[in-house]
């Protein structure tokens, strides 16, 4: 993570001529981000949000007002979206009900089709598709768990492997040097 | 009798397996009979980051697999326990229930609505009880003072968890604590998240976070945190390893499971029962006092 250099990406100014009208209604069409219309900037999420307050740059208003402007590629091509802790926090005490995780969710959905997601998402999915969960089958705790006589776990990732398809997330081709 | 389908997740049975250990061992001493579903999957939390639906998905056929044996869902995860519940929240809109389970035909199951989801901590609070637990102590844990850690998704969203707690002032741990006997201690940063789902995104973040908390308990009076979720387990005690070396300060912390405390005043045997020899930061000084 280059906090510098991210720092400095937000604080280019944007043209509102380079703004995408459209991102907005297209962002609110999704079921789950639909509440943002109701946002009116109290902020109360960015107060509650645990990593804004160890890391100021991260704001979850100031997203809601990015999207909300119009500003598609900085939204969607910006590391921030992905810095969610997601301890619910910021919808817990909104005034609007404003379901802001979900929004961010909806927000990182259309990042990754377009190629801007972390990798490390990407190769847990990968992961759960080869084992059924998001770890490798490593000798160390297989023995582990046979000298506490556990039972064995099955570690067969075909069924999740469909079903992760059926979500489309095979489909997405991450975008090489985002992060 | 109580019988439940045991969830046990990705991280506990192949990072943590004492939390396992102990939860297998306190829900045989209270008569809960745990089934193990072989072909139960992740619970798709983390593939929501990229797709709603692929993780919808994972946790509607984790559901749809218990309810083929008539059973609900017992956790140990927090975040295990608020993806299915979250899930289930959205396949009550009879479209949504529809769309996936035109999927989950393709595998020959089918999500209905019966399968219901409870965290380990809430099974012991709702079906067994304090009274009951209070009954069954053994162990005078007298004097042992502990910092209470819940875990966002054992709250949060709160829409998904049916009036069961509230988020602002959770009670059921302080309560299933007290009511062995120890001390659950208050403190300023109850609320704060461990970090463990922005943890693979920025480990820095993360520790921030971790460190934050271990701050608010430097001049506490306590011998151990107490908590209900293996990751935030593996953040306070495999990260509480590498703060120390990257910050220089040495915060020395016990980190105990809740199904571990419990065992011990249960009288299970703290090694072969409830894995205390398994911890990355010691748990000698516990063994000391409690055991």
């Amino acid at each position: 993570m280059n906090k510098k250099k991210e720092t400095a990406m937000f604080k280019q100014p944007v043209s509102s001529s380079d703004f995408d009208r459209n991102f907005r209604s297209e962002v609110m069409k999704h079921p789950d981000a639909s509440g943002l219309s109701a946002c009116f900037g109290c902020g109360t999420c960015t107060a509650g949000c645990p990593i804004h307050e160890v890391f100021p740059e991260y704001d979850p208003r100031k997203l809601a007002k990015m999207v909300k402007l119009g500003m598609r590629k900085q939204v969607l091509s910006s590391p921030y979206i992905w810095y969610c802790a997601t301890c619910h926090n910021c919808e817990q005490h909104c005034p609007q009900n404003v379901k802001f995780f979900n929004v961010l969710n909806v927000l990182k959905n259309m990042a990754a089709k377009e190629g801007y997601a972390p990798s490390c998402w990407i190769q847990q999915t990968e992961q759960v598709a080869k084992t059924g969960i998001v770890f490798s089958t490593e000798e160390k705790w297989v023995k582990k768990r046979e000298e506490l006589l556990l039972p064995s776990l099955k570690l067969e990732g075909k069924d999740a492997k469909k079903i992760i398809e059926f979500g489309g997330v095979n489909k997405i081709k991450l975008k090489v040097n985002f992060e | 009798m109580n019988k439940y389908a045991l969830f046990l997740g990705c991280t506990t049975p192949t990072k943590v397996p004492q939390y396992e250990l102990a939860s297998r061992w306190v829900c045989k001493y209270f008569g809960i009979e745990l089934i193990d579903i072989k072909d139960f999957i992740c619970c798709g939390i983390n593939q929501v980051n990229l797709s709603i639906e692929a993780g919808l998905l994972m946790a509607s056929m984790n559901l749809a697999l218990a309810e083929a044996k008539e059973l609900d869902i017992l956790t140990l995860c927090a975040a295990c326990t608020g993806a299915l519940a979250e899930a289930i929240e959205r396949l009550k809109d009879d479209t949504t229930k529809n769309r996936v389970n035109e999927k989950l035909g393709e595998f020959g199951l089918e999500y209905k609505g019966r399968t219901k989801v409870k965290h380990i901590s809430r099974v012991l609070y709702e079906d067994v009880g304090i009274e009951r637990i209070k009954e069954e102590v053994k162990k005078d844990l007298s004097g042992f003072c502990v910092a209470p850690h819940y875990g966002c998704h054992y709250l949060k969203p709160k829409s998904a968890f049916e009036g069961f707690e509230e988020p602002d002032n959770p009670r059921s741990l302080h309560q299933l604590i007290s009511a062995i006997g120890a001390q659950p201690v208050n403190y300023e940063a109850l609320d704060l998240c461990c970090g463990g789902k922005v943890f693979p995104v920025s480990e820095d973040l993360a520790d921030s976070l971790v460190q934050k908390k271990l701050d608010s308990l430097k001049n506490k009076r306590i011998d151990a945190m107490v908590l209900q979720c293996q990751t935030c387990y593996l953040m306070y005690s495999d990260r509480q390893k590498e703060i120390n070396k990257k910050s220089g300060k040495q915060y020395n912390l016990p980190i105990i499971l809740y199904p571990q405390l419990l065992g011990v005043a249960l009288g299970a045997d703290p090694v072969k029962n409830l894995g205390f020899n398994l911890h990355t930061v010691s748990v000698d000084k516990v063994l000391e006092k409690i055991a």
